[in-house]
């Protein structure tokens, strides 16, 4: 029997003004399973991101993680549930320590006194531990927002785009901690420009074209991604 | 219980690493003190009570201002405000921390704004200011409350900063006057059951707002 889908999607419309962006989304994303849907600039990867963390209503439609309405959902399900996005969530004044040290007391994560320094050097950025984030590069800034969102162990995983901004080593990491997750049943929905292929990782692999979201299992890719995946 | 620690902790390190919030708040309380002062008697005749209770209220309710509104804006920065949606903080709770932040920081404005009119309003160091206290706090507290609430509605939009005291002065004026009239009488040495009235007034208006912004915060903040 197959696991009740954690990421929901049905009929999910998103319009601004009378422009639509997305139109008639359904996707569902089990424990265990990693959904990657590309798309490029303006396609509404990042707005499909949104609603299914709920943080933009749909026009019509609904998005739902854990059975629920991601625009409702109770304390003990926000604490199951991480998003990596363009915006990295960290506060510019204070150091990666004590952003880090914040999300954990937010999310109660166990023995965050810890915790914080051993996803610091997970990340990477041991060596600026204790610096303010403003000075962290686009790329430190993206790391470290990786740990914000791992350190909690979510059940639900959004990344818009987290290979962004990293090195060959971040795309590294990135990989190793998308492993994990899956490894222990998370589900993960993220975000590329293009096809990015991960050792020992296998992804249902989406397409955006005009705000509708085509199975690639079941349609072709666009002739330029096709490409990219041949060449 | 645990977030709201976190958020409240959060904020005050901020302000205490950055000074931000505080210094403005004291900056302004300032500048509007000196304006009142010159505006009023240039030639620096007598100055009576009333007169600086009503020149410290106008620095109460800009200095709030500006401070719920710095207290929401280092949300925005980064999208900080998104991640405190997402996380598993009660709203309730949200709005208690970032009011209680609004309402330190505009504490120690006050407690500057308060020495300034002494000495601008040639006023004497003695227990009338002692009364003048839990007035003040009372006032402070009421507008931290639905400044916070109201700072959170025009965070959203574009131009928001000027809304504010479109939105916040006007609901503010019931409080401004009881405010007013009980420092009035507590600076002028009156009994308390002079100005009594008025700060039942200034309580009821805190409980109207505390009540208010505990129960709409969540849809104030929240985005469409």
């Amino acid at each position: 029997m197959m696991d009740a889908a954690l990421i929901d999607a049905r009929g999910l419309n998103k319009s601004f003004g009378t422009i639509p962006i997305l139109r008639g989304i359904d996707l569902s994303v089990a424990p265990g399973v990693a959904a990657m849907i590309i798309g490029r600039n303006g396609a509404g990867k990042s707005t499909l991101i949104r609603l299914l963390a709920g943080l933009s209503a749909p026009t019509t439609g609904e998005a739902m993680l854990f059975g629920a309405s991601s625009r409702t959902l109770d304390a003990a399900s926000r604490r199951r549930f991480a998003i990596v996005t363009h915006q990295s969530f960290l506060y510019p004044n204070l150091t990666a320590r004590e952003n880090l040290q914040f999300y954990g007391d937010l999310y109660g994560v166990p023995d965050s006194l810890n915790a914080v320094p051993k996803w610091i050097e997970r990340v990477g950025l041991a060596f600026a531990a204790d610096t303010r984030v403003r000075t962290f590069s686009r790329g430190m800034e993206q790391r470290l927002t990786l740990a914000r969102a791992m350190m909690t162990r979510p059940d639900v995983l959004l990344m818009d785009e987290p290979f962004a901004a990293l090195d060959a080593d971040g795309v590294a990491l990135v990989a190793s901690l998308l492993r994990e997750a899956i490894a222990r049943r998370c589900a993960v929905v993220l975000t590329a420009h293009q096809p990015v292929a991960i050792d020992g990782l296998k992804f249902d692999l989406y397409e955006i074209v005009r705000g509708r979201l085509l199975d690639t299992s079941r349609e072709p890719l666009a002739a330029s991604f096709r490409a990219q995946q041949t060449g | 219980m645990a977030g709201f620690v976190a958020v409240l902790r959060k904020d005050l390190r901020l302000e205490l690493r950055t000074g931000e919030s505080t210094i403005a708040l004291v900056a302004l309380s300032l500048l509007i003190l000196v304006v009142l002062v010159f505006a009023l008697d240039p030639v620096g005749g007598v100055r009576d009570a009333a007169t600086a209770a009503g020149a410290l209220w106008v620095a109460l309710i800009f200095a709030g201002m500006v401070g719920s509104t710095r207290a929401m804006l280092s949300e925005r920065d980064h999208g900080c405000i998104r991640a405190l949606l997402l996380s598993p903080i009660d709203r309730g709770a949200l709005y208690a921390a970032k009011l209680l932040a609004a309402f330190i920081f505009m504490a120690v404005a006050e407690a500057a704004a308060v020495l300034l009119m002494v000495l601008f309003f040639n006023l004497d160091f003695d227990s009338r200011l002692l009364r003048l206290a839990p007035i003040i706090a009372l006032g402070a507290l009421g507008f931290s409350a639905l400044a916070t609430l109201l700072a959170a509605i025009s965070g959203r939009i574009r131009a928001g900063d000027l809304l504010l005291p479109l939105l916040a002065v006007p609901m503010f004026v019931p409080a401004l006057i009881a405010g007013v009239k009980a420092s009035g009488a507590a600076l002028s040495g009156a009994p308390f059951d002079a100005f009594a009235q008025w700060i039942k007034i200034l309580v009821a208006f805190d409980v109207i707002f505390l009540t208010t912004g505990y129960l709409l915060f969540e849809h104030a903040i929240a985005e469409d």
